[in-house]
Protein backbone atom coordinates (compact mmCIF):
# COMPACT_ATOMS: atom_id res chain seq x y z
CA UNK A 1 0.00 0.00 0.00
CA UNK A 2 1.26 3.51 -0.83
CA UNK A 3 2.47 5.47 2.14
CA UNK A 4 1.19 8.86 3.05
CA UNK A 5 2.07 11.52 5.54
CA UNK A 6 -0.28 13.33 7.88
CA UNK A 7 1.07 16.32 9.76
CA UNK A 8 -0.69 17.03 13.03
CA UNK A 9 -0.24 20.76 13.48
CA UNK A 10 -1.12 22.11 16.89
CA UNK A 11 -1.74 25.83 17.05
CA UNK A 12 -2.86 28.35 19.61
CA UNK A 13 -6.31 28.17 18.00
CA UNK A 14 -6.98 24.50 17.39
CA UNK A 15 -5.55 21.46 15.67
CA UNK A 16 -4.98 21.35 11.92
CA UNK A 17 -4.00 18.40 9.74
CA UNK A 18 -2.00 18.51 6.53
CA UNK A 19 -2.22 15.39 4.40
CA UNK A 20 -0.07 14.33 1.48
CA UNK A 21 0.99 11.25 -0.42
CA UNK A 22 4.54 9.93 -0.33
CA UNK A 23 5.66 12.66 -2.76
CA UNK A 24 4.93 15.28 -0.12
CA UNK A 25 4.56 17.99 -2.75
CA UNK A 26 0.93 18.94 -2.27
CA UNK A 27 -0.74 19.23 1.09
CA UNK A 28 -4.46 19.17 1.84
CA UNK A 29 -5.40 21.13 4.92
CA UNK A 30 -8.21 20.33 7.34
CA UNK A 31 -9.23 21.89 10.57
CA UNK A 32 -9.25 23.39 12.99
CA UNK A 33 -10.44 20.86 15.50
CA UNK A 34 -11.25 22.28 18.91
CA UNK A 35 -10.65 25.94 18.12
CA UNK A 36 -10.10 28.26 19.92
CA UNK A 37 -8.31 25.93 22.34
CA UNK A 38 -4.50 26.03 22.31
CA UNK A 39 -3.11 22.64 21.31
CA UNK A 40 0.23 22.30 23.05
CA UNK A 41 1.05 18.97 21.42
CA UNK A 42 -0.58 16.38 19.20
CA UNK A 43 0.83 13.01 18.34
CA UNK A 44 0.15 9.87 16.34
CA UNK A 45 0.59 6.38 17.73
CA UNK A 46 1.82 4.07 14.96
CA UNK A 47 1.06 1.01 17.06
CA UNK A 48 -2.68 1.32 16.62
CA UNK A 49 -3.34 4.49 14.60
CA UNK A 50 -4.60 6.52 17.56
CA UNK A 51 -4.09 10.25 17.72
CA UNK A 52 -3.75 12.26 20.92
CA UNK A 53 -4.10 15.98 21.48
CA UNK A 54 -3.15 18.10 24.47
CA UNK A 55 -6.01 20.59 24.53
CA UNK A 56 -5.19 23.32 27.02
CA UNK A 57 -8.50 25.10 26.92
CA UNK A 58 -9.25 28.17 28.96
CA UNK A 59 -12.96 27.35 29.31
CA UNK A 60 -13.70 23.99 30.79
CA UNK A 61 -10.11 23.33 31.75
CA UNK A 62 -7.39 21.44 29.96
CA UNK A 63 -7.94 17.92 28.73
CA UNK A 64 -6.46 15.18 26.57
CA UNK A 65 -8.50 14.04 23.60
CA UNK A 66 -7.93 10.89 21.61
CA UNK A 67 -9.09 9.70 18.21
CA UNK A 68 -9.25 6.13 16.94
CA UNK A 69 -10.26 7.06 13.37
CA UNK A 70 -7.46 9.30 12.13
CA UNK A 71 -8.99 12.45 13.53
CA UNK A 72 -12.53 12.13 12.18
CA UNK A 73 -13.95 11.96 15.71
CA UNK A 74 -12.46 12.62 19.11
CA UNK A 75 -13.19 11.48 22.65
CA UNK A 76 -12.19 13.10 25.92
CA UNK A 77 -10.00 11.11 28.26
CA UNK A 78 -10.50 11.31 32.00
CA UNK A 79 -8.23 14.11 33.14
CA UNK A 80 -4.97 13.49 34.93
CA UNK A 81 -5.80 14.32 38.55
CA UNK A 82 -3.51 15.04 41.47
CA UNK A 83 -4.58 13.10 44.57
CA UNK A 84 -6.93 14.44 47.19
CA UNK A 85 -5.07 16.66 49.57
CA UNK A 86 -2.41 17.60 47.04
CA UNK A 87 -1.54 21.26 46.78
CA UNK A 88 -1.32 20.90 43.02
CA UNK A 89 -4.01 20.93 40.35
CA UNK A 90 -3.67 19.61 36.81
CA UNK A 91 -3.24 22.69 34.66
CA UNK A 92 -1.98 21.79 31.18
CA UNK A 93 -0.59 18.88 29.21
CA UNK A 94 2.78 19.60 27.67
CA UNK A 95 3.58 16.33 25.88
CA UNK A 96 1.99 13.01 25.01
CA UNK A 97 4.26 10.08 24.16
CA UNK A 98 3.03 6.73 22.87
CA UNK A 99 4.70 3.90 24.72
CA UNK A 100 7.11 1.31 23.42
CA UNK A 101 5.90 -1.27 20.92
CA UNK A 102 6.41 -3.91 23.64
CA UNK A 103 3.83 -2.16 25.87
CA UNK A 104 0.92 -1.81 23.45
CA UNK A 105 -1.64 -0.05 25.63
CA UNK A 106 0.74 2.29 27.41
CA UNK A 107 0.81 6.02 26.67
CA UNK A 108 2.68 8.63 28.72
CA UNK A 109 1.91 12.28 29.34
CA UNK A 110 3.85 15.14 30.85
CA UNK A 111 2.01 18.01 32.45
CA UNK A 112 2.15 21.32 34.20
CA UNK A 113 2.61 21.33 37.17
CA UNK A 114 5.47 19.05 36.25
CA UNK A 115 4.45 15.45 36.63
CA UNK A 116 4.56 12.19 34.67
CA UNK A 117 1.38 10.28 33.96
CA UNK A 118 0.93 6.78 32.62
CA UNK A 119 -2.07 5.40 30.83
CA UNK A 120 -2.51 1.67 30.47
CA UNK A 121 -5.68 1.94 28.44
CA UNK A 122 -4.55 3.87 25.40
CA UNK A 123 -5.05 7.28 26.88
CA UNK A 124 -8.50 6.91 28.36
CA UNK A 125 -7.36 7.30 31.97
CA UNK A 126 -4.11 8.47 33.57
CA UNK A 127 -2.23 7.59 36.74
CA UNK A 128 0.37 9.75 38.42
CA UNK A 129 3.87 8.30 38.48
CA UNK A 130 4.42 8.58 42.19
CA UNK A 131 8.04 7.46 42.10
CA UNK A 132 8.99 10.62 40.23
CA UNK A 133 6.55 12.73 42.17
CA UNK A 134 8.01 11.58 45.48
CA UNK A 135 11.56 12.58 44.56
CA UNK A 136 12.92 14.83 47.33
CA UNK A 137 14.56 16.91 44.62
CA UNK A 138 11.10 17.88 43.35
CA UNK A 139 11.12 20.59 45.99
CA UNK A 140 13.76 22.36 43.92
CA UNK A 141 11.87 22.32 40.64
CA UNK A 142 10.94 25.85 39.60
CA UNK A 143 9.02 27.38 36.69
CA UNK A 144 10.84 28.41 33.56
CA UNK A 145 9.78 31.29 31.36
CA UNK A 146 6.84 29.28 30.08
CA UNK A 147 5.91 27.57 33.32
CA UNK A 148 6.94 24.39 35.11
CA UNK A 149 6.25 21.40 32.95
CA UNK A 150 7.41 17.91 32.16
CA UNK A 151 7.74 18.03 28.40
CA UNK A 152 10.14 15.33 27.25
CA UNK A 153 9.58 11.61 27.62
CA UNK A 154 12.38 9.65 25.96
CA UNK A 155 11.78 5.91 25.80
CA UNK A 156 14.65 3.67 24.82
CA UNK A 157 14.44 2.03 21.41
CA UNK A 158 14.96 -1.51 22.71
CA UNK A 159 13.85 -1.52 26.33
CA UNK A 160 10.61 0.12 27.53
CA UNK A 161 11.92 0.05 31.08
CA UNK A 162 14.67 2.53 30.20
CA UNK A 163 13.48 6.08 29.87
CA UNK A 164 14.33 9.67 30.65
CA UNK A 165 12.13 12.64 31.33
CA UNK A 166 13.04 16.28 30.92
CA UNK A 167 11.58 18.96 33.15
CA UNK A 168 11.69 22.69 32.89
CA UNK A 169 13.12 23.57 35.32
CA UNK A 170 14.00 20.36 37.07
CA UNK A 171 16.58 18.58 34.96
CA UNK A 172 16.70 15.08 33.59
CA UNK A 173 15.62 11.96 35.45
CA UNK A 174 16.41 8.43 34.33
CA UNK A 175 14.57 5.22 35.09
CA UNK A 176 15.69 1.71 34.24
CA UNK A 177 12.62 -0.04 35.67
CA UNK A 178 9.76 1.46 33.74
CA UNK A 179 9.28 4.39 36.07
CA UNK A 180 9.26 2.49 39.37
CA UNK A 181 12.34 4.45 40.44
CA UNK A 182 14.29 7.43 39.16
CA UNK A 183 17.70 9.04 39.52
CA UNK A 184 18.78 12.53 38.63
CA UNK A 185 20.84 12.49 35.47
CA UNK A 186 22.48 15.85 34.91
CA UNK A 187 26.21 15.17 34.68
CA UNK A 188 27.74 16.87 31.66
CA UNK A 189 31.10 16.93 29.96
CA UNK A 190 32.60 19.60 27.81
CA UNK A 191 30.33 22.30 29.16
CA UNK A 192 31.43 25.92 29.00
CA UNK A 193 28.53 27.57 30.77
CA UNK A 194 29.27 28.36 34.39
CA UNK A 195 25.76 29.28 35.51
CA UNK A 196 24.64 26.66 38.02
CA UNK A 197 21.03 26.62 36.96
CA UNK A 198 20.76 26.42 33.20
CA UNK A 199 21.49 22.73 32.80
CA UNK A 200 18.33 21.99 34.73
CA UNK A 201 16.16 23.87 32.28
CA UNK A 202 15.68 21.12 29.77
CA UNK A 203 14.25 22.30 26.48
CA UNK A 204 13.91 19.06 24.52
CA UNK A 205 15.17 15.54 25.12
CA UNK A 206 14.91 12.88 22.42
CA UNK A 207 15.66 9.17 22.32
CA UNK A 208 16.71 7.72 18.99
CA UNK A 209 13.76 5.60 17.81
CA UNK A 210 15.90 2.72 16.52
CA UNK A 211 19.24 2.71 18.33
CA UNK A 212 19.24 1.96 22.03
CA UNK A 213 21.01 4.46 24.26
CA UNK A 214 21.36 7.31 21.77
CA UNK A 215 19.99 10.64 23.01
CA UNK A 216 19.97 14.21 21.75
CA UNK A 217 19.09 17.04 24.06
CA UNK A 218 18.63 20.77 24.02
CA UNK A 219 19.04 22.59 27.31
CA UNK A 220 18.46 26.27 28.03
CA UNK A 221 22.08 26.76 27.13
CA UNK A 222 23.76 24.34 24.74
CA UNK A 223 22.98 21.02 23.07
CA UNK A 224 24.11 17.62 24.20
CA UNK A 225 24.57 14.13 22.84
CA UNK A 226 24.77 10.75 24.55
CA UNK A 227 25.95 7.48 23.05
CA UNK A 228 25.08 3.98 24.32
CA UNK A 229 26.80 3.16 27.58
CA UNK A 230 27.60 6.79 28.40
CA UNK A 231 26.37 8.29 31.64
CA UNK A 232 27.12 11.94 31.02
CA UNK A 233 25.81 14.45 28.50
CA UNK A 234 28.46 15.56 25.99
CA UNK A 235 28.32 19.21 25.03
CA UNK A 236 27.93 19.52 21.25
CA UNK A 237 27.16 23.21 20.77
CA UNK A 238 30.21 24.37 18.89
CA UNK A 239 29.29 25.16 15.32
CA UNK A 240 25.80 26.41 16.08
CA UNK A 241 25.30 30.18 15.77
CA UNK A 242 23.65 30.37 19.18
CA UNK A 243 23.43 28.04 22.13
CA UNK A 244 19.69 28.58 22.58
CA UNK A 245 16.64 27.02 20.96
CA UNK A 246 13.79 24.60 21.43
CA UNK A 247 12.81 22.64 18.33
CA UNK A 248 14.86 19.52 17.68
CA UNK A 249 14.55 16.23 15.82
CA UNK A 250 16.54 13.05 15.20
CA UNK A 251 16.93 11.14 11.96
CA UNK A 252 15.06 7.86 12.49
CA UNK A 253 17.60 5.78 10.52
CA UNK A 254 20.90 7.65 10.73
CA UNK A 255 21.97 7.42 14.35
CA UNK A 256 24.44 10.29 14.02
CA UNK A 257 22.10 12.87 12.44
CA UNK A 258 19.95 15.39 14.22
CA UNK A 259 18.37 18.76 13.51
CA UNK A 260 18.03 21.96 15.53
CA UNK A 261 16.74 25.48 15.02
CA UNK A 262 18.95 27.99 16.88
CA UNK A 263 17.33 31.10 18.33
CA UNK A 264 18.55 34.27 20.01
CA UNK A 265 18.65 33.56 23.72
CA UNK A 266 16.62 36.57 24.83
CA UNK A 267 14.69 37.62 21.73
CA UNK A 268 13.70 34.00 21.11
CA UNK A 269 13.74 34.39 17.33
CA UNK A 270 16.17 33.24 14.64
CA UNK A 271 19.37 35.26 14.43
CA UNK A 272 20.81 36.82 11.31
CA UNK A 273 20.76 35.85 8.48
CA UNK A 274 17.38 34.39 9.37
CA UNK A 275 15.62 31.13 10.12
CA UNK A 276 17.53 27.96 9.29
CA UNK A 277 17.60 24.32 10.25
CA UNK A 278 21.01 23.18 11.38
CA UNK A 279 22.02 19.58 10.76
CA UNK A 280 24.67 17.38 12.27
CA UNK A 281 25.75 14.07 10.76
CA UNK A 282 28.43 13.28 13.31
CA UNK A 283 26.62 13.31 16.62
CA UNK A 284 26.92 17.04 17.03
CA UNK A 285 30.66 17.35 16.41
CA UNK A 286 29.95 19.65 13.46
CA UNK A 287 26.86 21.49 12.25
CA UNK A 288 25.83 22.80 8.85
CA UNK A 289 23.24 25.37 7.97
CA UNK A 290 20.25 24.51 5.75
CA UNK A 291 18.15 27.46 4.63
CA UNK A 292 17.47 27.01 0.91
CA UNK A 293 13.82 27.79 0.33
CA UNK A 294 13.31 29.43 3.72
CA UNK A 295 12.52 33.16 3.74
CA UNK A 296 15.84 35.07 3.78
CA UNK A 297 16.39 37.16 6.86
CA UNK A 298 13.22 35.95 8.53
CA UNK A 299 13.40 36.30 12.31
CA UNK A 300 11.07 33.39 12.90
CA UNK A 301 10.57 31.23 15.95
CA UNK A 302 9.89 27.52 16.32
CA UNK A 303 8.95 26.21 19.73
CA UNK A 304 9.58 23.04 21.69
CA UNK A 305 7.18 20.69 19.92
CA UNK A 306 7.61 22.47 16.61
CA UNK A 307 9.78 20.02 14.68
CA UNK A 308 9.42 16.38 13.60
CA UNK A 309 10.30 13.93 10.82
CA UNK A 310 8.43 11.34 8.87
CA UNK A 311 9.79 7.83 8.21
CA UNK A 312 10.10 7.99 4.44
CA UNK A 313 13.27 7.78 2.37
CA UNK A 314 14.47 10.38 1.61
CA UNK A 315 13.48 11.72 5.01
CA UNK A 316 10.85 14.41 5.36
CA UNK A 317 11.61 17.04 8.00
CA UNK A 318 9.00 19.52 9.14
CA UNK A 319 8.78 22.51 11.44
CA UNK A 320 6.19 25.11 12.34
CA UNK A 321 6.65 28.73 13.30
CA UNK A 322 5.04 31.27 15.56
CA UNK A 323 3.80 33.28 12.55
CA UNK A 324 1.72 30.33 11.35
CA UNK A 325 3.91 28.65 8.73
CA UNK A 326 4.63 24.97 8.37
CA UNK A 327 7.83 24.28 6.44
CA UNK A 328 8.58 20.91 4.85
CA UNK A 329 11.72 19.35 3.45
CA UNK A 330 11.57 16.29 1.19
CA UNK A 331 15.33 15.82 1.04
CA UNK A 332 16.44 15.27 4.59
CA UNK A 333 16.50 18.94 5.52
CA UNK A 334 18.53 20.31 2.61
CA UNK A 335 15.81 22.39 0.94
CA UNK A 336 12.47 23.69 2.13
CA UNK A 337 8.99 24.53 0.89
CA UNK A 338 5.96 25.90 2.66
CA UNK A 339 3.38 23.22 3.42
CA UNK A 340 1.00 25.74 5.01
CA UNK A 341 0.93 29.48 5.57
CA UNK A 342 -1.14 31.83 7.66
CA UNK A 343 -2.22 29.35 10.30
CA UNK A 344 -2.48 30.58 13.87
CA UNK A 345 0.72 30.43 15.97
CA UNK A 346 2.06 26.90 15.48
CA UNK A 347 2.85 25.16 18.74
CA UNK A 348 3.56 21.64 17.54
CA UNK A 349 4.21 19.60 14.43
CA UNK A 350 4.07 15.81 14.37
CA UNK A 351 4.51 13.79 11.19
CA UNK A 352 2.56 10.56 11.03
CA UNK A 353 3.72 8.12 8.35
CA UNK A 354 0.75 6.00 7.39
CA UNK A 355 1.15 2.68 5.57
CA UNK B 1 -39.08 19.52 64.42
CA UNK B 2 -37.02 19.52 61.24
CA UNK B 3 -38.00 22.14 58.73
CA UNK B 4 -38.26 20.83 55.21
CA UNK B 5 -36.54 23.15 52.79
CA UNK B 6 -38.56 23.43 49.64
CA UNK B 7 -36.52 23.25 46.52
CA UNK B 8 -36.93 25.98 43.96
CA UNK B 9 -37.71 25.15 40.36
CA UNK B 10 -35.07 26.90 38.26
CA UNK B 11 -33.77 26.84 34.74
CA UNK B 12 -30.07 26.51 34.02
CA UNK B 13 -28.96 28.04 30.73
CA UNK B 14 -25.71 26.83 29.20
CA UNK B 15 -23.80 29.33 27.11
CA UNK B 16 -21.00 29.03 24.58
CA UNK B 17 -18.48 26.27 25.17
CA UNK B 18 -20.59 24.78 27.95
CA UNK B 19 -23.28 23.80 25.47
CA UNK B 20 -20.65 21.81 23.63
CA UNK B 21 -19.47 20.19 26.84
CA UNK B 22 -23.09 19.09 27.46
CA UNK B 23 -23.42 17.57 23.99
CA UNK B 24 -25.34 20.54 22.68
CA UNK B 25 -27.86 20.92 25.49
CA UNK B 26 -29.01 24.54 25.85
CA UNK B 27 -30.94 24.45 29.09
CA UNK B 28 -31.94 22.18 31.94
CA UNK B 29 -34.88 22.66 34.30
CA UNK B 30 -34.22 21.33 37.75
CA UNK B 31 -34.97 21.79 41.43
CA UNK B 32 -32.44 23.10 43.93
CA UNK B 33 -32.23 25.24 47.04
CA UNK B 34 -28.78 26.70 46.34
CA UNK B 35 -26.55 27.33 43.40
CA UNK B 36 -24.35 24.47 44.55
CA UNK B 37 -27.28 22.05 44.44
CA UNK B 38 -28.24 23.33 41.03
CA UNK B 39 -24.76 22.64 39.69
CA UNK B 40 -24.82 19.15 41.20
CA UNK B 41 -28.17 18.44 39.56
CA UNK B 42 -26.85 19.85 36.29
CA UNK B 43 -23.92 17.45 36.35
CA UNK B 44 -26.26 14.58 37.15
CA UNK B 45 -28.21 15.48 34.03
CA UNK B 46 -25.04 15.92 31.95
CA UNK B 47 -22.13 13.99 33.50
CA UNK B 48 -19.76 15.18 30.78
CA UNK B 49 -19.88 18.60 32.43
CA UNK B 50 -18.29 17.35 35.63
CA UNK B 51 -14.64 17.68 34.64
CA UNK B 52 -15.35 20.80 32.65
CA UNK B 53 -16.76 22.69 35.62
CA UNK B 54 -14.59 21.52 38.51
CA UNK B 55 -10.98 20.50 38.92
CA UNK B 56 -9.90 17.28 40.58
CA UNK B 57 -10.24 18.88 44.02
CA UNK B 58 -13.82 19.92 43.43
CA UNK B 59 -13.10 23.60 42.96
CA UNK B 60 -14.96 25.50 40.31
CA UNK B 61 -12.70 26.11 37.37
CA UNK B 62 -11.37 29.52 36.53
CA UNK B 63 -12.95 31.25 33.58
CA UNK B 64 -16.38 29.96 34.50
CA UNK B 65 -18.94 32.63 35.33
CA UNK B 66 -22.16 31.81 37.14
CA UNK B 67 -25.01 34.30 37.15
CA UNK B 68 -28.32 34.05 38.94
CA UNK B 69 -30.70 36.08 36.86
CA UNK B 70 -28.78 39.27 36.16
CA UNK B 71 -26.38 39.05 39.08
CA UNK B 72 -22.88 37.60 39.20
CA UNK B 73 -23.02 34.87 41.84
CA UNK B 74 -19.69 36.00 43.28
CA UNK B 75 -21.50 39.03 44.66
CA UNK B 76 -24.51 37.10 45.92
CA UNK B 77 -23.11 34.28 47.98
CA UNK B 78 -21.13 32.16 45.63
CA UNK B 79 -22.27 28.56 45.54
CA UNK B 80 -24.31 29.17 48.71
CA UNK B 81 -26.57 31.58 46.84
CA UNK B 82 -30.20 30.75 47.67
CA UNK B 83 -32.47 30.11 44.69
CA UNK B 84 -36.15 30.90 44.21
CA UNK B 85 -38.82 29.54 41.88
CA UNK B 86 -38.34 30.90 38.38
CA UNK B 87 -34.68 31.86 38.80
CA UNK B 88 -32.42 31.46 35.83
CA UNK B 89 -28.88 30.27 36.41
CA UNK B 90 -26.45 31.12 33.63
CA UNK B 91 -23.35 28.98 33.07
CA UNK B 92 -21.05 31.19 31.03
CA UNK B 93 -17.51 31.00 29.68
CA UNK B 94 -15.97 34.01 31.35
CA UNK B 95 -14.90 36.96 29.23
CA UNK B 96 -11.28 35.83 29.22
CA UNK B 97 -8.77 33.88 27.25
CA UNK B 98 -7.48 34.94 23.88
Amino acid sequence: MAKRVVLLVGTKKGLYTLRSDADRKKWTQDGPYSAPAPIHHATYDPRDGSMYAAINMTWGGSRIDYSRDMGKTWEKSKNPAFPEGSDRTFSQTWHIEPGHVKTPNVVWAGTEPAALWKSEDRGETWQLNKALDDQPSRAKWVPGFGGMGLHSIAIDADDPNKMQVGISVGGVYTSTDGGASWVQDNAQTGGKEDRPDVFYCIHKLLAHPKVSGVRFMRVHVDVFWREPGETTWRNRTEGLPTNFGFAAAMHPRDRATAYAIPLHDTERTAVAPGIAVYETNDRGATWKRNDKGLPPGARLESVREGMHTDLLDPLGVYFGTANGDVWASRDEGKTWEAAARYLPYVTSVHAATIE
Amino acid sequence: MTETVRRARVKVLLHGAYRGFADGARDVTLEATTLREALEALVQAHPSLKERMRDEHGRLRRHLSLFVNEEDSRFLGGEDTKLSDGDIVHVIPALSGG
